[in-house]
């Protein structure tokens, strides 16, 4: 008799999403799915609203990443408007981009996956979440607490609001930095970079080579992948050229504004999420786990593949190890973690990078910028993956369409490959227990997916809806929400 | 009023703003952080999608509030409008999960901050009668309504602590 397990809600991922494990006759993994259950419809909204309210209207899409949403959306406006911001401008949106990302990533490593690792797979359920951390570990979870403030605090300064921000404007950023701000913000970026230098101490000394039987075997599949990359071929993350590279380590690069000659969006009736893949590799879409077709991967392990090298010297030389150790590209899910805590190195490297930098308290910080209709692409590496808004307009500056793809989107289909992944290799002969559910729900986090504001409205009127399949792939039950 | 971090009592407003009724606990922050007889060892924070941050922030630190209240929207099937302020054990496990659009993470950090943290939690929810499947802003009328009845409601429980 066919047998389903269900784990819902899948914890600590943001967004709600449910995986449906479909079990056999033997009692062994049949089929997986990962469910999306929320809808956005966020682009439809945005039709015909003047494009340079876009930077302010996207931070409201999600609270997860909204610097990210902010920036991909002024950058995109730049293009409509046909505007270079001036130096200052671009450096302290890069500035606060990096700011952002070192607050997501110790947020995800300490406390959203982290959990996981710390306290072991197997732990408790009870425990293995971040307040067990902090009871394990109470001075751990103090430097986590501080340097998190510290990211909201250096945001403040630079930004004047952390949640929420509103000063990347079309043609540059709306508030420049004084010299007193720049000297108030700098010594807490370099106790970041202190902090950031002891994570990844701290997580090769104590965490990964406990676990890494477990990152060899857990979700492992064999993908292609894409990020951004600077015209040197160093790991970018505000702005530069997009690399796609193929399982074999061959790659192409191309403007982000061409994304659309290199990407197609496939769309699954079982999923409101759209499965985007490289249709410039001409083999079309398939996610089957032994023969994957058109599949590629994001977020961190991907912008570390498709780099060549870092562009700061602490992170340069974690890269060196840990290509000389997994080589290129690397394919391991579970290896996102350790590939996360190099990109942290590097932004907080290059964040007091940037504050040295003289330029930065420059007072010109935007240029002037005047409607047309036009089309514009803004691209940047949010901390999930490479985040592309697409906006045109007409000759008043109105919206007349609008596409995002998020991250998480790209990562799709990896994401249930990988569960499929680690399914089966943890569910033998109808057993499990929490602890090998938890290994399934690990390789999903291993992407830290965002899924809310992955989701995509496809045609406007379909509520969402989950199909339980039975042995023969026929739907027993649907489940609407 | 105090920051998050030190205050005694901390009010959050929870939910998208975008989404129809979703909006109220943004709301309901709002007009709390007008009202001068606000306690001054409380304090309210319009979390509206960046709660999980507050209340991560919240588990792992040293100095807690004594008392969170959630303001936050929810389907249960009442009368739209009807506001409810109750215990965080008294919510039934199918809301744990489904408070609101973002709280996947923070419903259980809601329980788990009161179990293992002791801190003291109520939930202010409201019965919602427009929560779209898209984007869609503003308050129904009858939730709208319940915005000031649910900020004295808070309001009363501010008064009542020691």
């Amino acid at each position: 008799m066919t047998k389903r397990i269900v784990i819902q809600p899948v914890s600590r991922i943001e967004g709600h999403a449910k995986v449906v494990i479909q079990l056999d006759d033997s009692g062994n993994v049949q089929d997986t799915k990962v469910n999306v259950v929320e809808l956005r419809g966020f682009e439809k909204f945005c039709l015909g609203r003047p494009v340079e309210e876009m930077p302010r209207i996207v931070t409201s899409i999600c609270g997860v990443c909204p610097w990210s949403h902010h920036l991909a959306s002024a950058k995109a406006n730049d293009a409509v408007f046909g505007v270079t911001p001036p130096p200052a401008g671009r450096k302290l949106r890069e500035l606060c981009n990096h700011i952002a990302y070192t607050e997501e990533h110790i947020l995800h490593f300490f406390f959203l996956a982290g959990p996981d690792f710390v306290m072991g797979p197997d732990a408790d359920y009870s425990v293995r979440n971040v307040i067990g951390i902090a009871q394990a570990n109470p001075e751990l979870g103090k430097r986590v607490v501080r340097n998190r403030h510290l990211g909201a605090q250096m945001l403040d300064i630079v930004s004047g609001k952390s949640i929420h921000p509103v000063t990347a404007v079309p043609g540059g950023f709306s508030k420049p930095l004084t010299v007193k701000e720049r000297d108030e913000v700098l010594p807490m970026a370099e106790e970041v970079l202190e902090f950031t230098k002891f994570t990844m101490a701290f997580a090769k000394e104590s965490i990964f080579p406990k676990y890494l039987d477990t990152v060899k075997q857990l979700g492992v599949i064999q993908t292609g992948f894409m990020g951004t990359v600077r015209e040197d071929g160093a790991l970018e993350l505000y702005d530069g050229k997009l690399r796609l590279m193929k399982p074999d380590g061959s790659f192409e690069d191309f403007a982000y504004d061409r994304y659309d000659e290199f990407i197609a969006e496939r769309v699954e009736d079982w999923s409101y999420l759209k499965f985007p893949y490289a249709k410039s590799w001409g083999e079309g879409f398939s996610m089957d786990a032994d023969h994957p077709k058109g599949i590629y991967r994001v977020n961190s392990l991907a912008r570390i593949n498709v780099a060549d090298k870092m562009a700061t010297p602490l992170a340069q030389k974690e890269f060196e190890e840990f290509r000389a150790q997994f080589g290129r590209p690397a394919q391991l899910t579970l290896l996102y973690h350790w590939a996360r805590l190099i990109e942290l190195l590097y932004n907080a490297e290059r964040m007091v990078e940037l504050l040295h930098d003289p330029e930065i308290t420059s007072t010109e910080t935007r240029v002037p910028v005047t409607p047309r209709a036009a089309r514009g692409v803004g691209c940047v590496e949010a901390p999930r993956g490479s985040l592309i808004h697409d906006y045109e307009t007409d000759a008043n500056g109105l919206i007349t369409n609008v596409n995002l793809i998020v991250g998480t989107t790209h990562n799709n289909a990896p994401i249930n490959m990988s569960v499929n992944r680690a399914a089966k290799a943890v569910i033998k002969d109808g057993k499990y227990d929490q602890g090998i559910l938890n290994r399934v729900e690990m390789a999903i986090r291993a992407y830290d997916p965002c899924l809310s504001c992955a989701t995509h409205y496809l045609d406007g009127r379909l509520a969402v809806r989950v199909d339980v399949l039975d042995a023969e792939g026929r739907v027993r039950d649907t489940f609407k929400n | 009023m105090a920051d998050y971090g030190n205050a005694d009592v901390l009010v959050v407003g929870c939910g998208n703003v975008l989404f129809g009724d979703d909006g109220f606990g943004p709301a309901v922050a709002e007009r709390l952080e007008q009202r001068r007889d606000l306690p001054s060892r409380a304090c309210v924070v319009n979390a509206g999608l960046g709660v999980r941050d507050v209340l991560f922030t919240i588990a792992v630190s040293e100095r807690r509030p004594k008392l969170i209240v959630v303001v936050d929207a929810v389907d249960e099937g009442r009368r739209p409008g009807e506001v409810m302020v109750r215990d965080v054990e008294e919510i039934p496990e199918r809301e744990i999960g489904d408070l609101s659009m973002h709280l996947l993470p923070t419903s259980h950090l809601l329980r788990e901050l009161h179990d293992a943290c002791g801190v003291a939690m109520k939930v202010v929810s409201v019965q919602t009668h427009y929560l779209p499947d898209q984007v869609s802003p503003g308050l129904s009328d009858a939730v709208k309504g319940a915005v000031p009845l649910a900020c004295e409601k808070i309001l009363d429980l501010l008064r009542s602590r020691p």
